[in-house]
């Protein structure tokens, strides 16, 4: 189904990095106030609150809401481990689209550099589970290796992705990673393997971080920020693994790639358009192999023919479709929750025209993909006015 | 008599701990009654036709590799590792080895698999060799990993896939 009547009223982030001196509280009242004072708001303004993240404690989001005022608003829970952010944000959108709320907020933090020294990855992990031995990064390697073998896909394919999408961090303040220099395929490929093919810097960081987006009725939105150009959120497809034979049960795992291919055709359908209308796409990027997969699995083209996108440098800024803008979870940062609110951050500015260096020119659609640990798929559809 | 340490499963529920240790360990898993599919782990609900009251069978041992990877992380690296912070890897990328993961778990670097059995389900886990080892389509065999003693003595297990025809236990282990 179309979401009709909803426009972004406002965006704000913390850039991700590292922050051992700053709690959660702190970085989610700097993202709330910078997206409110985006929209021209304040939190007597908003109707509802869908608040997300994945570490393992009860009403964090509440707290957050609170360091922003105690307006008694409705504020609901949500997690989906990567793909929270997204989901946090389909729930808000739909909240003004079904008329229950005028304006929403979809709010997310973490601090994964807490979790990694807490203990385990997520809820309840820990040296006692048969599923928490394995480092995430062989999941991914899994995939990439069997890939190779289905397609002669070369580590140096995934190595120009991931070089891609550093040097797109380079030109994004809100990056995590900003490198000094050009970085080179070469220069991945010779950091530290961690799982073959995988190396070092085909990964994503481990972050801390926060991002919020306020979503309202196109009336609302048009009288608090009259001649600003309107972003709206037309789909936002949600989807859990379907089963077929051979399916992996005890994990986690990447999941079955089936998932994306099917949550973007329902986005698609829902829209009216697809990835020949795209203008620039955010997707999963935590390792470099999953961006070739998902050029496929998205409809950007054929299967078997991610490689050649790569080889024409065609998702680089600049080529035909452009894909993460902002150096996606490579550089931009993946402290979990908040990541897919950072993508929301990230397409308003481009489909605004305020993205500086990084401008798609004209862009006027764009994409946003998240899958969470391999049992979730989200994507969602934006278009300019 | 020489009294062998008493074999515990990490988890309860998803392996056979045989009682000579060259005697290869089964999973455990369901087969529907309604449709036949075969699913580990053990599942009440088929997830095929969604019939309720799946048995209990024993799977494997025997099944081949559908993919591999080698990695040169520790186990357990994710719960022990300390997290790298310096500002330098922002700008410039890393640079150097690694930190070291103190305390590790029993194996500094590892083979991974997902291995498809003749009964269907494809289960990942843990590989026995070296990277040079592995190809896809190759036969495996379960056997037990060792990784530690819990306060009881007892030597804490979980399943793992050797190459069929690689000796065990005493044959080739993974580098500790």
């Amino acid at each position: 189904m179309r979401i009709e009547g909803v426009a972004v009223a406002g965006v704000g982030m913390v850039r991700f990095g590292k922050y051992p001196d700053r709690g959660v509280a702190d970085l989610a009242r700097e993202a709330g106030l910078a997206a409110l004072h985006d929209a021209g708001m304040s939190l007597a303004d908003v109707d509802e609150a869908f608040v997300g993240y994945i570490q393992p404690a009860s009403l964090l989001g509440i707290k957050a809401v609170k360091e922003l005022g105690l307006t008694g608003l409705p504020v609901t829970h949500v997690e989906n481990a990567s793909a929270t952010g997204l989901v946090a944000f389909r729930e808000a959108a739909w909240a003004v689209a079904s008329g229950r709320a005028e304006v929403a907020m979809a709010l997310a933090f973490d601090k994964m550099t807490d979790m990694a020294r807490g203990g385990g990855s997520g809820r309840g992990a820990g040296r006692d589970q048969i599923d928490t031995t394995i480092l995430p990064a062989a999941y991914f390697a899994l995939w990439a290796q069997r890939r190779m073998y289905d397609y002669g896909t070369k580590p140096e394919h995934f190595a120009a992705i991931a070089a891609k999408n550093w040097n797109h961090g380079a030109l994004c303040p809100w990056s995590d990673r900003r490198p000094d220099h050009r970085v080179t395929a070469e220069e991945v490929l010779a950091s530290q393997l961690v799982a073959e093919p995988l190396t070092a810097m085909m990964a994503c960081p481990a972050d801390d971080g926060a991002a919020c987006v306020l979503v309202a009725s196109v009336e609302r939105v048009r009288a608090r920020r009259d001649g600003r150009r309107l972003v709206r959120p037309v789909a936002s497809a949600l989807q859990t693994e379907t089963y077929e034979p051979g399916h992996t049960f005890l994990g986690p795992v990447v999941g079955p790639a089936t998932m994306t291919r099917d949550t973007a055709r329902t986005a698609y359908d829902a829209a009216a358009f697809g990835p020949g209308e795209i203008d620039l796409a955010l997707c999963h990027d935590a390792f470099a192999n999953e961006e070739l997969e998902y050029y496929e699995l998205l409809g950007f083209c054929r299967e078997g023919e991610g490689e050649h996108l790569v080889d024409e440098g065609a998702t680089v800024l600049g080529g035909s479709i452009p894909f993460n803008t902002d150096g996606g979870l490579i550089a931009r940062g993946h402290p979990g929750g908040p990541t897919g609110l950072a993508m929301v951050h990230e397409i308003v500015q481009q489909l605004r025209g305020q993205a500086g260096e990084r401008q798609v020119a004209g862009a006027r659609t764009a994409l946003a993909h998240l899958v969470g640990g391999g049992s979730v798929c989200t994507v969602s559809l934006f278009q300019a006015d | 008599m020489v009294r062998r340490p008493v074999r515990r499963p990490i988890e309860d529920g998803y392996f056979t701990i045989p009682d000579e240790p060259g005697e290869a360990p089964r999973l455990l898993g369901s087969r529907c009654p309604a449709c036949g599919e075969h699913f580990f782990p053990r599942r009440v609900v088929c997830a095929r036709c969604l019939a309720e009251g799946c048995v209990d069978v024993l799977l494997g041992p025997r099944g081949h590799i559908y993919t591999w990877t080698y990695v040169h992380v520790p186990l357990f690296a994710k719960r022990d590792r300390k997290v790298r912070g310096d500002a330098d890897w922002r700008t410039r990328g890393p640079s150097g080895p690694a930190p070291e993961a103190p305390g590790a778990g029993s194996m500094s670097s590892y083979g991974v698999a997902q291995v498809d059995l003749p009964e269907g389900p494809r289960v990942q886990g843990i590989l026995l060799g070296e990277s040079d080892d592995f190809r896809i389509g190759m036969e495996v065999e379960l056997d037990l990993e060792t990784l530690g003693q819990d306060a009881q003595g007892n030597e804490v297990v979980i399943f793992r896939f050797r190459p069929v025809g690689f000796a065990t236990p005493a044959g080739r282990e993974n580098r500790a």
